[in-house]
């Protein structure tokens, strides 16, 4: 019996779909999860795959056209049944029991309730719901925790959370059709776990700045004996004044700070009227939560003594281990610094956290060979990498921060100067 | 990891025997170790059996007002054999059930006392048979608690268990603690035409429930004709021949009160003594095995659940918590909800309550409190039964229900749709929009709802 393929549901309203385009033609071979058609619904396109190997019979449904679910669209022949032969019995109808072999992404979009942020009613508790209202929230966009997967209010503040972090994202255009939910029911040594909100921001920026910034990268390998040492007479006295720790983080803050104010084109914002010069170093400090990456900020960097930088460092750390950022502690930053020394990584790139226009990735300092006066010598060193957006800052000016930087850290006296 | 994993389970109480039940329909190989009578407290000494004889109080109630309905009655006689004879046999009707379900779904029931070999086999002290698993749950639920206090130990000072085994009526009681266990038992004793005095430390009885229920219930059982004496420290117990006097102060005074025997009902202690917990280094504090969220020890792969674990001992929790636990055993992972535990006295009135009360949610923040008296409820008049209250506390930003207590006919089986909101995170405006039916006490609830969310129709 020749096998019919019909129009998939994928999410609970969909009720029809449109055939963008067919993959393959009448008579074609194909073999099981090869793409047969393209269809598009008002959420989603999404690609169909043949239910097993065969070859394309008759198409019965057109490019552009549209057609209810469970319709059948084509019939597929099973190795050794004849295409002839059944080409030309009358075109199949949609029969009441032709779900058949439903194609497993309706299945699975109907095994995963509550995850599939699209189709379908929105579970969500009157408080969440009121809320949500209240704080401007889309719903639709929240993974709920609560019984039968239902949004609670705990949930609707968590999305408002991660979404005060990303205002660029609220406000943007559609985002990437999302992949109909075809989570497969986790086998048993696997985990689904639902996305919170935060997690769907960070997914949403992090994709929507490498679409949209024409992202390149600048490193270079410096001297951190100075920046060290440095660090090591300040950090008693800091300690004694300040009750923190100085960190190297804190310097390479306050150096990047001095940096940026020698090259004011990197301080800079993307906008689609022009390049925003920005008068304040708002210093954006990556950090990580267990739920996910969030950037407090720290207000007006250069004009602030280490002491003080070390100071607002420590209460920012506490605050996002408490999750008690207020909006204004993670807004506003011009320039991010991403430290990950901490896990001895010798180097890394991040990703712009706009609408910034570079972010700096400070990696591990680490003792290396390296030839001073053409002897080799064991110095600690230190990988330092740039991303940067193309579209503002060109690969000469970037390069010329990298100098500055550079020469700073070698020799953090010259921040004073 | 959800077939063929094998679980034991440390007693058969409500804590222990559901979560049987649910492991096994999970698809787990149970063994389920109980020394007593499956049940547990619950069915044996506790819930059922007080229920039990309540009702008979309930059937007293009814004959003394029967003139009311317009129903003359030519007497009626208690017999307290008979009273306790039904109770027996309701209790003896579930527990023979609660074996059938085990053995329909394979459990496995082992009559013995276990203890810790190590952190997988647990052996029965009486047969020396050894029972290995995957993994252990510890359900051995809590015994009646005790004061140090002179005459505790006297041959008239009953516990609750003895109190359920009594074989007469005592002409006099003195019940020692007002809390739920206390009233329920005075209750059903003067209902019985028992002379009772309670003696509570506290300022009111029941304690933890809502102040302003508190009080109405205080009023109804004094009514009821139980003496009730509160702010009073027992100092001591001495036996004589006939009697016992119980010596307590209040303020300043020294008072003494005589009867012919003592309850103690001064709560219920969790008890593991018997398990060898320490063996195997499970963390126990303040007298209770410690838990997370999920009924995990810090030993992996041994839970624990009910009243064995602390906290709030109430039948109903330790079946959640014991179907949670069994649950994440088999590979969930579900964190225990602890935020709508409803918790009844089943008094004349009932009493039942759910979230947290006016004094504890004003502690929290801002909220409001819709009140409806029963007076203004059809139903409750009818009944015979309008001094009650229901009380719905919401918070005042966006109405989120955080507690309703309820005094009145039907309190402990109205409390469920309560506990379901709130589960649910409804707000006033939900409680108060839902259909109710007509006339029921029920109807109090939603018009206590409807004060916060624009207005009663049956208040003036």
């Amino acid at each position: 019996m020749p096998v019919d393929i019909l129009m998939p549901k994928l999410g609970l309203t969909m009720t029809e779909g449109l055939i963008v385009e067919w993959r393959k033609k009448e008579g074609d071979p194909v073999r099981k999860g090869e793409i047969l058609f393209v269809l598009e619904t008002e959420k989603v396109t999404y690609e169909v795959e043949a239910p097993e190997d065969g070859t394309l019979g008759r198409i019965l449904v057109k490019e552009q056209q549209t057609v209810p679910v469970g319709a059948a669209v084509a019939t597929l022949f099973r190795p050794g049944e004849s295409a002839v032969e059944a080409s030309a019995s009358p075109a199949p109808v949609p029969k009441a029991e032709a779900a058949t072999p439903a194609p497993a992404a309706a299945a699975r979009a109907a095994a995963a309730p509550g995850t599939a942020p699209s189709a379908g009613r929105v579970k969500a508790t009157p408080l969440a719901k009121k809320a949500a209202r209240e704080l401007g929230i889309d719903l639709a966009a929240v993974a709920g925790s609560g019984p039968g997967g239902r949004i609670l209010r705990e949930d609707v503040e968590k999305a408002k959370a991660a979404g005060i972090l990303a205002p660029a994202a609220a406000a943007s255009a559609p985002a990437p059709a999302p992949a109909p939910a075809q989570a497969p029911a986790a086998a048993a040594d696997e985990k689904l776990v639902a996305f919170t909100g935060m997690r769907r921001t960070i997914a949403k920026r992090m994709l929507q700045s490498k679409v949209e910034a024409a992202q390149a990268y600048m490193g270079n390998t410096v001297d951190a004996t100075e920046l060290r040492a440095c660090r090591e007479a300040l950090l008693p006295f800091i300690e004694k004044k300040y009750g923190v720790r100085l960190t190297i983080t804190d310097l390479m803050m306050k150096i990047a700070g001095a940096a940026l104010r020698e090259h004011p084109v990197i301080n800079t914002r993307w906008t689609d009227r022009g390049v925003l010069y920005l008068p304040e170093v708002h210093m954006g400090m990556a950090m990580a939560l267990d739920e996910g990456l969030i950037v407090p900020v720290i207000k007006s960097i250069n004009a602030k003594s280490l002491g003080q930088i070390a100071v607002e460092r420590t209460a920012l750390i506490k605050k996002g281990k408490a999750n008690s950022f207020l909006p204004d502690d993670i807004k506003g930053s011009t320039f991010t610094l991403s430290a990950m020394g901490m896990f001895g990584i010798e180097q890394f790139t991040a990703i712009l956290n706009q609408p910034e226009n570079a972010i700096l990735g400070v990696a591990a300092i680490l003792d290396r060979p390296v030839a001073v006066k053409g002897q080799v010598v064991i110095r600690p060193m230190m990988n330092i990498t740039l991303t940067y957006d193309h579209r503002t800052i060109d690969g000469a000016e970037a390069g010329k921060f990298m100098q500055t930087l550079k020469a700073f850290i070698e020799d953090p006296i010259l921040v004073l100067g | 990891m959800a077939h063929n994993t094998r679980i034991t389970i440390i007693g058969g109480g409500v804590g222990g025997y559901p979560a049987a039940i649910r492991a096994a329909r999970l698809g787990a190989e149970v063994t389920l170790i109980e020394k007593d009578a499956l049940g547990g407290t619950c069915l044996n000494w506790g819930c059922i059996p007080t229920k039990a004889l309540l009702q008979s109080a309930v059937v007293v109630r009814t004959m003394q007002e029967s003139e009311t309905f317009g129903v003359k009655c030519k007497g009626f006689e208690v017999d307290f054999g008979a009273v306790m004879a039904r109770k027996n046999s309701v209790v003896a009707r579930l527990t023979r059930g609660v074996g059938a379900l085990l053995k329909a779904r394979r459990v496995k029931v082992i009559q013995g006392t276990a203890s810790f070999v190590d952190a997988k086999t647990v052996q029965i002290r009486e047969t020396g048979e050894k029972v290995q698993g995957d993994a252990v749950l510890i359900a051995s639920g809590s015994v009646p608690g005790r004061i140090p206090i002179e005459g505790i130990d006297g041959p008239d000072v009953m516990d609750s268990n003895q109190v359920l085994a009594m074989q007469t009526l005592p002409k006099s009681v003195v019940v020692i603690g007002g809390g739920v266990i206390g009233v329920e038992f005075a209750q059903f004793l003067v209902a019985m035409g028992t002379e009772v005095t309670i003696l509570e430390m506290l300022p009111g009885l029941v304690p933890g429930v809502d102040k302003e229920i508190a009080a109405l219930l205080q009023k109804q059982i004094t009514a009821a004709g139980v003496r009730v004496v509160t702010g009073a420290a027992v100092k001591g117990i001495a036996h004589r021949k006939t009697e016992n006097a119980v010596t307590y102060t209040v303020g300043d005074r020294t008072e003494t009160v005589t009867a012919e025997k003592v309850f103690l009902t001064v709560g219920r202690k969790p008890d593991f003594s018997l398990l060898g917990i320490d063996k195997v280094g499970i963390r126990h504090e303040r007298g209770a095995i410690v838990v997370n969220e999920f009924m995990e020890t810090n030993i992996p792969g041994i839970y624990a659940a009910g009243d064995v674990v602390g906290g709030i001992m109430l039948a109903h929790l330790a079946t959640a918590e014991g179907e949670c636990a069994a649950r994440n055993i088999l590979g969930h992972r579900e964190a225990m909800n602890y935020k709508a535990v409803p918790s009844c006295i089943y008094t004349t009135p009932e009493v039942a309550s759910v979230g947290l009360t006016e004094e504890k949610a004003k502690e929290r923040g801002e909220i409001q409190v819709g009140r409806f008296p029963l007076r203004g409820n059809g139903k409750a008049l009818i009944l015979n039964e309008a001094e009650g209250l229901v009380k719905v506390i919401a918070d005042r930003k966006y109405g989120e229900v955080l507690g309703v207590h309820i005094i009145g006919p039907h309190a402990t089986d109205m409390i469920a749709e309560a506990v379901l909101g709130m589960t649910m995170e409804m707000t006033a405006e939900e409680l108060a929009g839902a259909i109710h039916p007509h006339p029921t006490v029920s109807e109090a609830i939603m018009e206590a709802a409807m004060t916060i969310a624009g207005g009663a129709i049956h208040i003036p």
